[in-house]
């Protein structure tokens, strides 16, 4: 592929960030995905893959006697550093991972010529996992105060919106094409969530374009129509999630917030979070502490407060539980926005449909809430987190955030969830990868212009079909406290949010000491499913002996259990792999499971198969099971290939791979 | 849910206003006296417990509420507790108080645990001492458990407000006589009270034969042995009557100097290095005295510095590491940021929450007493060196560190006896004086460091970081530290076996906690709970098992190599100790803080859910063995514990009553600044009354 300089590099060392272990002597190879690192230790053959998709910066550090020393940060806050011992291939690297790490095409993406070699039906089916309009139906919806409009149709009112929006009944398509010109880009009011219990909804738009004195009669019936959709209040909220000088700032550009003189019975409410600017420096400021190599006590304390980072997890989470606490203690509906009413907006209404209704605490419910609240109402996914080269100021963590929040209720209610941390560290891990087509494009309307669905595979479907991964084994269904909202206190105070280790230094400590607990538990809960299971076929045993013995007749009894076990993936799953010669084509004859797992496991603490074998190495960079022990007893070959040929077979396969693309 | 005995001090008035000032109208104290009179509220006393004096018509906060509401009732005082006695007590005794405190009630507070007593006068806050001219309107304790009582002393009688509040500063700030305890009243009333429990294996060290069985249990019998030299304690009054030395020591070297300078046995690692610990040797400036004191640990050096011996590293904790100062200062700080007077002062601090904290530097001090407890266990497990552990009086930093080593090498300091039974060796019979270190006799402020305390923090860290090595939990640990407070067991209440031995036989006295061979927690909580201290994870634990093929010099390489292997719940433990995982001990510190709670949430939830499936399997592994042995016998259902665990709120099994109201209230804490309508009536009221001053 034109981008690579050179496809591998020999005598590279990767350091060992954390620990003083020796750095390892291993080769490097770039294919037109992904950078590998393989160690030269010959019987374990350790690698480290990481896609193009996750760097976020290449650093070239001054040359020192042992070569040249190269620093790639990742998305998924890995941090690698490796050390060249040849300036100019050191160079070369750089210069080729700048621009790989940098894709200007959306086809460049990993997801088109990802294969998990599913066929077509099996893909299309993938995609239907989740339904957003299954969904609308579970909240109640059409009923008689809300419809689904078709005004959004091609989307000729508002380009990042979806075409299917539930809007108030009493909502014409002139007050609603009328409010959209009042509100900035287009984006009106339309709804998130319906409270079935009391009627109550949470609804989401951007700023009005008010300015000083300027006012919308349709959008002022617009807010109406919303009230009247709730015959058990007499007025509404209005949320401005901004703090109220930003939001004052953006009058004097024609833009800012309701005027509650104009609108009647609304109550007005700014809640202060941040934009996302202040958000990408204070996430820098903390990742700069978690760089530190063993930070002490102060080092630490000061640097998350420095940072300010909980405070902001903390404001989002706050105005979260002021809008569900307003939806399901006040029957009040709730309009929230902020400046587009993407980014903030999304992540307070997804915050509070969390808090009120068990359903989106479910591993199902969740994807549907990301679908809905994030990429249905046009989160610019390709913007925040830089899939395609752009301004860097875009650039910004937002969905992270709400996935922090997540963790941080988890961690306050861990039997309110159904899913697990690593759940969430794989969905984070894929928002950035591009392996999947879910968060690509910046709208609804450039995902179906680029056929996004046609041409790659969804990850819902993928953590669907490995859900036993992500299961949390304290959560019951029919537990009471997950029937209902969590109680959280009015403002939950800063003692409460903890430092998220588990997601920002995950590569720095290998296991994490709370998943191992988890991982005892579950280990728990699959003894008690056995022995369930024996019960039951012992009872059956049992009966058949009573009827036998009634019946003075003797039958062999064969009934034999057969425990259902979730075991991971067996190896003759990936018995069709590839062999370590053709590391490039993996993306084309990996099976499913391996090369998501590939990168994925990178990201992992322990699983359960880790835990069990009791494997040795757990430490930073091991990766994934399946690509090293399988790869490495699958070719005995392995440790002979000709380098020559290695190179030659990636250029073939990566032009193969674009061709089909 | 408060019943008729509260007054809802703001709640019809207009404005609110947080102050120490309460609402309540005159014809509301008089009905409400009534009902006090008519009420007969039971003072529950221990035995040999005395009441000394009392006051009706006590006002108690409710704290959780920023608006003034409280209970009526009495405050007591014995000679063993300060008491609130509510007027709706009888309402609270339903299913919820199913885990209490057996000894100490929600309103109870032992004399030993009050830190501070503030009083209000004109609404100024000063901390009361001594003989008072002034009495205050309102009484505020601050707890060494984290509560704080607030007490309206307004609608009482002046006399009554005299007795009780000079009472209370008497009883808990004067000094006291060491035989003035309530211990050894409760002992006497309370004799042969107590059936020994014969499940309880805790080691006491008391005896010869406990000694040996700890050397045989380590293996360190080929090297030391177990000396009766201080029977009776002829030699050494800090010492305890008997103690492991090295073989070749002859036993006249212990009687040179009374005990010091001696190495004294403390634990022997698998590999046969030994952890020992010694009292330095008295200061002297005679150039003569200090001579023979040189030849003296010049022989003693030699016996110890030849084999079988190992190499001798010694660790000065006097001077090469944290000071008692230091301890005490950062504790005083950190235990502000818990004792919090009200909400708005609650918020306040919250907000600098992250550096408050650091500002203490509790967690740093916790930190690196971890940091010195690997650094030993690296030199005893990948050198192969004996420590010596060095310091003034052995028995502060030695007794910290040498039991910190032992919880992480010796999987058997992780059980439940096996942890009493190390606190007993190296604490109480090690000479920690607990009497000064926790200011029991309030003689001086200046011997008072929480350095017990700071231990089970340590401990905390670990059974956090590592809940599955422990076969107690972290509601062990709080238990624990509270009972420092409680006299009735002896264990936490001398400062030497010497004197608590010349002081029961003096009164030929066995209190419950030596004659049952037990600790403080047994019997502290109903059996039940049993089950929630008792960390089930931590079922069998095994030899210990090492696997040391590679280890370095050097302590970094030490830890980075044990944290990048798989952890071995039953070998050799060490805790992470990098910034972000020194995480403060919420259960003990948060615990009454209103604010702070999680309502069907937190770990608790964990624990219960825990419980619930522990139970599934033993009933289903119940029913299998039945089918097994084909037997038709009919088992009674197992009670389910903690039935009602979605309701039980974070600060399970603490702070039982605090509950949040529920109203419908739109947050004005965290956005205050943006000062809704409510938030400036408060500001004008409280100008228009500083106009007033």
């Amino acid at each position: 592929m034109e981008h690579i300089r050179t496809p591998k590099v020999e005598n590279v060392r990767l350091v060992d960030r954390v620990s003083s272990k020796k750095a390892v002597l291993g080769t490097l190879y770039l294919t037109a995905t992904h950078v590998i690192f393989v160690e030269n230790v010959p019987d374990a053959r350790k690698e480290t893959w990481i896609l193009h998709s996750q760097i976020s910066t290449i650093e070239k550090q001054a040359t020192t006697a042992t070569g040249c020393p190269l620093l790639i940060r990742c998305k998924n806050f890995q941090i690698i550093q490796l050390i060249i011992p040849q300036e100019r291939d050191c160079h070369d690297v750089y210069i080729s991972l700048t621009r790989l790490a940098r894709p200007v095409k959306y086809e460049e993406l990993y997801c088109f010529s990802f294969n998990p070699k599913l066929d077509k039906e099996e893909r299309e089916q993938g995609w239907m996992l989740i339904d957003l309009s299954e969904e609308y139906k579970r909240m109640g919806l059409p009923n008689n105060y809300w419809q689904l409009s078709d005004v959004n149709r091609d989307y000729k009112v508002c380009d990042s919106y979806p075409t299917e929006l539930y809007v108030p009944k009493s909502a014409t398509a002139h007050i609603i094409v009328g409010s959209s010109k009042f509100r900035s880009r287009r984006r009106f009011p339309a709804l998130s969530y319906y409270y079935k219990d009391n009627h109550a909804s949470i609804c989401r738009s951007s700023q009005p374009l008010s300015g000083f004195s300027a006012r919308c009669l349709e959008d002022e019936q617009m807010l109406q129509a919303i009230r009247k959709a709730n015959p058990g209040s007499d007025f509404i909220y209005v949320v401005d999630t901004r703090p109220k000088l930003n939001a004052m700032a953006n009058r004097a550009a024609g833009k800012g917030y309701e005027n509650e003189d104009n609108y009647s019975n609304i109550k007005f409410q700014f809640i202060g979070i941040e934009n996302i600017h202040v958000m990408r420096n204070s996430l820098q400021k903390m990742l700069e502490v978690c760089e530190l190599k063993s930070p002490s006590m102060s080092d630490f304390l000061w640097g998350l407060e420095n940072s300010g980072w909980l405070r902001h997890i903390k404001a989002i989470m706050d105005a979260g539980i002021f809008i569900a606490k307003a939806v399901s203690e006040e029957g009040a509906s709730v309009l929230v926005h902020c400046s587009d009413g993407w980014d903030r907006t999304a992540q307070v209404c997804s915050v509070a449909s969390l808090l009120l209704d068990p359903h989106y605490r479910t591993l199902k419910g969740f994807m549907v809430l990301i679908e809905k609240d994030w990429i249905s109402f046009g989160h610019k996914f390709n913007h925040r987190y830089g899939n395609l080269d752009g301004d860097p100021k875009e650039i910004s963590p937002v969905i992270d955030q709400f996935i922090e929040c997540v963790w941080q209720l988890m961690e306050q209610f861990p039997c309110a969830f159904e899913f697990n941390e690593r759940f969430l560290i794989h969905i984070q891990h894929h928002i950035y990868s591009c392996q999947f087509g879910n968060f690509l494009c910046n709208s609804q309307k450039e995902r179906r212009e680029l056929k996004i669905q046609e041409r790659t595979y969804s990850l819902w479907a993928h953590l669907w079909k490995n859900r036993a991964d992500y299961l949390n084994p304290l959560f019951r269904a029919d537990h009471s406290q997950n029937q209902g909202c969590l109680h959280l206190p009015v403002a939950p105070c800063n003692s409460m949010y903890k430092f998220w280790s588990g997601m920002y230094n995950r590569f720095e400590k290998g296991m994490q000491p709370r998943q191992s607990v988890t991982d005892y538990l579950m280990a728990v809960k699959e003894e008690s499913q056995q022995l369930e299971e024996e019960l039951e076929a012992l009872e059956e045993r049992l009966e058949k002996i009573q009827k036998v013995q009634l019946n003075h007749i003797t039958v062999k009894s064969n009934k034999q259990s057969e425990p259902s076990k979730h075991s991971g993936f067996s190896t003759s799953d990936n018995s069709t792999a590839n062999t370590p010669q053709d590391y490039s084509g993996n993306m084309k004859s990996f099976p499913s499971r391996s090369p998501s797992q590939g990168d994925e496991d990178s990201a992992l603490i322990l699983t359960q198969d880790n835990l069990k074998s009791s494997d040795p190495d757990l430490s930073v960079n091991s990766d994934q099971e399946s690509g090293v022990e399988d790869l490495s007893c699958r070719s005995p070959s392995g440790g002979e290939r000709a380098p020559s040929e290695d190179s030659g077979k990636d250029r073939d396969s990566d032009e193969a791979v674009f061709l089909t693309a | 849910m408060l019943g008729k005995g509260v007054v809802g001090g703001g709640g019809g008035t207009k404005a609110p206003k947080p102050s120490f000032v309460s609402y309540v109208r005159p014809e509301e104290i008089h009905t409400n006296e009534k009902e006090v009179t008519e009420k007969e509220v039971t003072l529950h006393l221990l035995p040999g417990e005395q009441l000394l004096c009392e006051a009706s018509t006590v006002l108690k906060y409710v704290q959780e509420d920023s608006c003034q509401r409280g209970v009526y009732g009495r405050l007591v005082c014995t000679d063993f507790k300060i008491a609130f006695l509510g007027d709706d007590e009888s309402a609270l005794d339903n299913g919820e108080t199913q885990f209490k405190n057996k000894v100490i009630g929600e309103n109870d507070i032992t004399l030993h645990c009050v830190d501070q007593i503030y009083g209000v006068f004109d609404e100024k806050k000063k901390s009361l001492f001594g003989q008072l001219k002034k009495y205050p309107e309102k009484l505020i304790i601050h707890c060494k458990d984290l509560r704080v009582f607030h007490f309206c002393l307004r609608y009482t009688k002046e006399e009554e407000v005299k007795r009780i509040v000079s009472g209370i500063i008497h009883h808990t700030q004067a000094p006291k006589l060491l035989k003035r305890l309530f211990l050894f009243s409760y002992a006497t009333a309370a004799q042969n009270n107590t059936a020994t429990d014969p499940k309880n294996h805790t080691v006491m060290f008391d005896t010869l034969k406990d000694w040996c069985w700890e050397l045989e249990r380590t293996k360190g019998n080929v090297k030391y042995k177990a000396v009766s030299v201080n029977e009776g304690y002829r030699i050494s009054e800090r010492l305890p009557a008997y103690f492991v030395v090295p073989i070749p020591l002859p036993e006249e070297d212990v009687q040179r100097f009374q005990g010091h300078g001696i190495p004294i046995w403390c634990w022997s690692c698998h590999n046969g290095s030994t952890l020992l610990k010694m009292s330095a040797l008295p200061k002297e400036q005679d150039d003569g005295v200090l001579q023979i004191q040189k030849s003296f640990s010049d022989g003693i050096y030699k016996i110890i510095h030849r084999p079988p011996y190992e190499i001798v590293k010694t660790e000065d904790l006097s001077n090469n590491f944290i000071s008692l100062q230091e301890i005490q200062t950062a504790y005083s700080k950190f235990k502000q940021l818990f004792l919090i007077d009200n909400s708005t002062e609650f918020w306040d601090t919250d907000i600098k929450w992250f550096s408050l904290l650091e500002n203490s530097s509790w967690l740093d001090i916790i930190r690196r007493c971890l940091k010195k407890a690997i650094e030993i266990i690296e030199c005893l497990e990948a050198q192969n060196m004996n420590i010596l552990l060095l310091e003034e009086n052995a028995s502060d930093l030695c007794c910290l560190l040498s039991s910190l080593v032992q919880v992480m090498m010796d999987p058997h300091c992780r059980t439940k006896t096996g942890f009493q039974s190390l606190i007993q060796k190296e604490w109480v019979m090690g000479g920690h004086c607990f009497l000064d270190r926790c200011n029991h006799l309030r003689q001086s402020d200046k011997e008072e460091v929480p350095v017990f305390l700071l231990f089970l923090d340590c401990v905390w860290q670990l059974v956090h970081q590592h809940s599955p090595a422990f076969e107690f939990t972290e509601t062990y640990l709080t238990v624990l530290s509270d009972s420092l407070y409680i006299p009735i067991f002896s264990t936490f209440f001398f400062n030497s076996p010497h004197q608590k031995d010349t002081n029961m036989h003096q009164r030929q006295l066995s209190l419950p906690l030596t004659q049952s061979k037990s600790s403080p927690k047994r019997g502290f909580f109903r059996e039940e709970t049993d089950h929630l201290i008792k960390n089930l994870l931590g079922k069998r634990i095994s030899k210990l098992i090492n696997s040391s093929d590679e280890l370095q010099d050097n302590f970094r390489e030490f830890y980075d190599s044990w944290h990048s292997k798989p952890t071995d719940y039953h070998g050799l433990l060490l805790p992470h100790i990098e910034g972000p995982e020194i995480k403060v001990w919420a259960q003990r510190y948060l615990r009454w803080i209103p604010e702070a709670q999680i309502l069907g949430g937190g770990r608790v939830a964990t624990m219960s859910k825990l419980l619930e499936m522990m139970e599934e399997v033993q009933s289903l592994q119940e029913k299998i063995d039945e089918r097994h042995h084909s037997q038709e016998v009919l088992q009674a259902e197992a009670p389910c514990l903690l039935r009602n665990s979605a309701r039980l709120s974070s600060l399970f099994p603490f702070a039982l009553l605090q509950r949040h109201s529920s109203k419908p209230v739109l947050p004005t804490s965290g956005w205050k600044a943006l000062g809704d309508e409510e938030d400036l009536a408060k500001r004008e009221d409280e100008f228009v009354d500083l106009g007033d001053v």
